[in-house]
């Protein structure tokens, strides 16, 4: 019996989101000498998206139906838990993302699919199924098994896995769409896009990003003091958002914006995997922590282990020298 | 409503002294009428969160109303409602979480010392000096070096002092004046248990909080209670520390409100200061029982003023700069932070310096320098303090 | 309106040392703090706002040790009506499916209109439990709910996608819905005010065993030493000074 990989597509308003690609690199991987790989598109009027897709898959399952067209967990519920129960993928991949989060518990529950979510990595041995997790905020992994079955349903964190071409060309197959009537328990009624604020931070070539070791509000007069010595503006992990310390549209992470700058100085910021997502790319990252095992110092290029309010204030009176100069 | 305020005679000396009612809302002989005819007190409009219990009112009142303690109970009030400034209700639940207002952790409470030797009590063991280091120079990089400035003096003194180490636990007098009266409780009872596994001769603090607290307000301590002026001018009158070397600058002292107006001790800082040699020693206008206070008292470290109007210790920073001074010296670490704070938002970092008397007395006996001279001297990094304990 | 919320107690672990115990499975927990998990805090929130609009009961579910209590009491402190605190004989090797298991039995009796729980545990961070619960239910759910508003038997949130992007759904109740940190400012518990909870139900349920774990923790390790940033070792003089240096030779400054 072939043992098949399935990667539930994630996309929105049209563009396929990244985390698909990842999910398409680990699935080719897993599938070799096993099955197939198959990418499972929920949408309507998928043409774009399955150009894209292509050259990442062996197949397409295509389901096609208007109510399709935004996510909706209850109508996707419904189309896999049929076509999983049908087609019995040995192992089916979806991200941890606001999508994945949504739909994959209750899809596992419904259908009796054993589920690790949030998982680094995953290796099948002897048909054993173990996952890769981190736990306490970084300071520990933990590798879980899955408990037998036809197949299993394991939920991938965006950014642990390198997407590469596989070069690809994939049979698209239709599968007529089983959601019979409208759903009106749950209803998808608009986007709402956060408020934009005067500074991008995307636009930056020098973005320090400022976390809960900020501890006090009136440190950010600081902060701001520094980032104008150098060229930069002052971006933040969630908790300063939460506290209300600077607003949502100057959050680096997954539920905020990415940035790619030259440099980016990480200054009280432990480096939740949520925040690396959003500054990773950037070329040059300094980090400042007084926690030396902060996982943010496996990120940055250099670190210092020191407390901001100390460091800080002498770094801008380095900098303001050196540019004076 | 509270019996007591029935006294008030509505002079207005409270308000005439408060220094904070010309900046905010604050206006206690308002604030008492308001009671008195039962008009219910909106506590953000009435600024009972800018107090910063200095107690200026209290010692004013010819009727003997205590004002201080009235302002506490509204803020009760108010924590019992549980809706209070985020910043106050973190700083309380690290107190009880953490043992400290500062969010950090136990294991690191001892990393100031940075691998020097000191002794940490042990149940049961004894000491004649206990040092009760207090969460602020345990945790905040400045005031650190009080703490280190202290241990390096006491052991010229050659005295057999001690300290808690990661047990020691927020004394509670900021709890108890931003009105969290249970917590206070809680503390009184876990540190009353805590000092009764030692036998301690005397037990002093950096604080002049800790001092108050521990001197006035926990009923079960059999120890003497001093604040390291008292304790250290002392030791310099018995000639145990013997102040050579000199210091020669321009210094004026800031008494510490609970120092001074809330303790009565006001001669002790300004001896132990003219026992270091060189020092020129000046006073404010206003000092002694009507210094201007910091702002850092009453909670006021974790309370954000809504006022936009000068800081009072920006004030007072300014009137050190009008007598010219090299130093302001004071006994308190709010007081240090909240006056260093001062100084550089008036950009007068250039020439007046903010020091406690202990670190003062520190750089006179060239104790500072000398340590680093030690070869063998290294600094240890903080996550080994835990196996250390 | 008659809500629960299903909290849970975690260790603090932003600043401490995290260690594993012997068995590989567990992690030491003498040395840590312990705190209602963040993003079960803001959902208590949230009922605690609702209900001073409407009408009704909170009650409060947790699945846990008996040191949960503290948790719960923490609660019942700041206005919920009662807790319930479910204790099984094998409480330490529960998965997320398990636990979700747990919550429904009880869950299911209450009549509940709105069942509010955080979005993630910052623990072990599944960001299941919830959702299965929803499923278990047979009630519709939203996760990462960062607004909400309650009208007509139907609730509209606004979910946190990806990218500062919102989607906004409207729900009809009774439903689940998991919520995300800072949607608003949770309250402070006092002291006496937790003191006084002890006078308020706390049910227990024991002696039960949970069943239908699917998934099971092998081990626990250390993260493996990867790539690690070059630490500028000196003081804070020294450390400024090479940084800049650094910058400097890159062209950043």
């Amino acid at each position: 019996m072939t043992k098949d990989i399935f990667v539930i597509v994630e996309h929105r308003r049209g563009e396929v989101r990244d985390i698909t690609f990842e999910l398409l690199t680990k699935g080719y991987e897993l599938s070799r000498d096993r099955g197939k790989l198959l990418a499972v598109l929920l949408g309507f009027q998928n043409e774009k998206i399955i150009d894209k897709l292509k050259p990442f898959a062996e197949t397409i399952l295509n389901i096609d139906d208007e109510r399709l067209k935004e996510f909706n967990a209850e109508y996707y519920q419904i189309v896999l838990s049929n076509l999983l129960q049908e087609k019995k993928p040995f192992i089916t991949l979806l991200g941890q993302t606001a999508f994945g989060i949504d739909f994959a518990p209750s899809l596992s529950t419904a259908i009796d699919l054993p589920y690790s979510s949030d998982c680094l990595d995953l290796e099948i041995e002897n048909d054993t199924v173990f996952t890769e997790r981190q736990i306490y905020g970084g300071k520990i992994n933990s590798r879980i098994s899955l408990a037998e079955n036809w197949g299993y349903l394991v939920s991938v964190r965006p950014g642990s896995i390198a997407p590469r071409d596989v070069e690809l060309v994939a049979e698209v197959v239709d599968v007529s769409s089983p959601i019979k009537e409208d759903i009106d328990y749950r209803k998808f009624m608009q986007y709402v896009e956060a408020a934009k604020g005067e500074v991008d931070i995307t636009q930056s070539e020098v973005v320090i990003g400022i976390g809960r070791g900020i501890k006090e509000d009136k440190n950010l007069s600081m902060m701001e003091d520094f980032a104008k010595s150098i060229g930069g503006v002052l971006a933040c992990s969630r908790p300063v958002v939460d506290a209300g310390w600077l607003t949502k549209d100057r959050q680096v992470g997954s539920s905020g914006k990415t940035v790619k700058p030259k440099l980016y100085i990480a200054v009280g910021i432990s480096g939740a995997f949520q925040h690396v997502m959003g500054m990773k790319g950037a070329d040059t990252i300094v980090a400042i922590n007084k926690d030396p095992n902060a996982p943010i110092f496996t990120v940055a290029n250099y670190g210092i282990v020191g407390d901001l309010l100390q460091v800080i204030p002498k770094l801008n009176e380095k900098i303001t020298e050196l540019k004076g100069a | 409503m509270n019996d007591i305020l029935f006294g008030c005679i509505q002079c207005g000396r409270c308000t005439g002294g408060c220094p904070v009612s010309v900046r905010s809302a604050l206006n206690i002989r308002k604030l008492i009428y308001r009671s008195l005819i039962k008009i219910k007190n909106k506590s953000k409009d009435l600024g009972i969160w800018e107090c910063t219990t200095c107690s200026t009112c209290s010692i004013r009142c010819p009727k003997g109303v205590d004002v201080v303690d009235y302002i506490i109970d509204l803020r009760s009030d108010e924590i019992e409602r549980g809706k209070v400034q985020p910043q106050v209700r973190d700083t309380l639940e690290s107190v009880f979480k953490f043992g400290n207002p500062w969010g950090r952790i136990r294991e690191k409470r001892a990393d100031w010392l940075e691998g020097n030797g000191v002794r940490i009590l042990q149940p049961g063991d004894k000491t004649r000096f206990l040092y009760f280091v207090g969460c602020t120079p345990c945790y905040d990089t400045r005031t650190q070096e009080i703490a280190r400035a202290m241990v390096r003096v006491l052991k010229t003194a050659s005295c057999d002092f001690a300290i808690l180490g990661i047990q020691e636990t927020c004394c509670g007098n900021e709890v108890k004046r931003m009105g969290e009266v249970g917590l206070f409780e809680m503390l009184v009872e876990e540190n009353t248990k805590l000092f009764k596994k030692f036998d301690i001769g005397t037990f002093f603090t950096t604080s002049p909080h800790c001092f108050n607290t521990f001197k006035n307000e926990y009923i079960d301590l059999d120890f003497v209670i001093e604040h390291y002026t008292t304790l250290i001018n002392r030791f310099i009158k018995e000639g145990r520390i013997e102040p050579r070397g000199k210091f020669e600058k321009r210094v004026v002292f800031h008494d510490p409100c609970f120092l001074g107006k809330q303790n009565d001790i006001y001669e002790e800082p300004r001896e132990l200061l003219r026992s270091v040699p060189g020092i020129e020693l000046f006073e404010f206008e206003r000092s002694r029982e009507r210094s201007l206070c910091c702002e850092g008292g009453g909670g006021r470290m974790w309370v954000e003023t809504e006022s936009d109007e000068e800081r009072l210790a920006v004030t007072r920073v300014k009137d050190a700069a009008v007598l010219e001074v090299d130093v302001i010296a004071t006994a308190c670490p709010f007081c240090l932070l909240t006056l260093e704070d001062a100084v550089k938002t008036s950009n007068l970092e250039d020439s007046i310096k903010v020091m406690d008397i202990v670190e003062i007395l520190d750089e006179a006996l060239g104790l500072k320098d000398e340590e680093e001279r030690v070869p063998e001297y290294q600094n240890t990094r903080s996550s080994d303090s835990k196996q250390s304990q | 309106m008659n809500i629960a919320v299903c909290i849970k107690r975690v260790p603090e672990t932003a600043e401490a040392a995290v260690n594993i115990d012997s068995s590989e499975k567990h992690i030491i927990p003498d040395q840590l703090v312990f705190d209602i998990n963040e993003a079960d805090n803001y959902a208590l929130e949230e009922a605690l706002l609702l209900r001073e609009k409407t009408e009704g009961d909170i009650t409060l579910f947790t699945v846990g040790s008996k040191e949960s209590d503290e948790v719960i009491k923490m609660g019942l402190a700041k206005g919920a009506t009662r807790g319930v605190r479910i204790t099984p004989e094998n409480l330490d090797n529960l998965d997320a499916y398990a636990v979700a298991k747990l919550l429904a039995e009880q869950v299911k009796e209450g009549n509940f209109d709105l069942i509010l729980t955080g979005c993630i545990s910052s623990d072990v961070g599944n960001s299941q439990v919830g959702v299965t619960l929803a499923e278990l239910l047979g009630i519709p759910h939203a996760t990462l709910v960062i607004k909400m508003g309650i009208e007509d038997g139907f609730a509209t949130v606004q979910r946190e996608l990806e990218g500062g992007l919102l989607e906004e759904l409207k729900i009809k109740l009774p439903a689940l819905f998991t919520i995300q940190t800072g949607i608003n400012e949770p309250r402070y518990a006092s002291i006496l005010g937790i003191k006084r909870a002890a006078q308020k139900e706390l049910r227990v349920i024991e002696n039960i065993t949970a069943e239908g774990m699917k998934a099971e923790v092998v081990k626990m390790y250390y993260p493996p030493v990867g790539k690690m940033a070059e630490i500028l070792e000196g003081g804070v003089e020294e450390v400024s000074g090479k940084l800049c240096e650094i910058l400097k030779g890159k062209g950043l400054l």
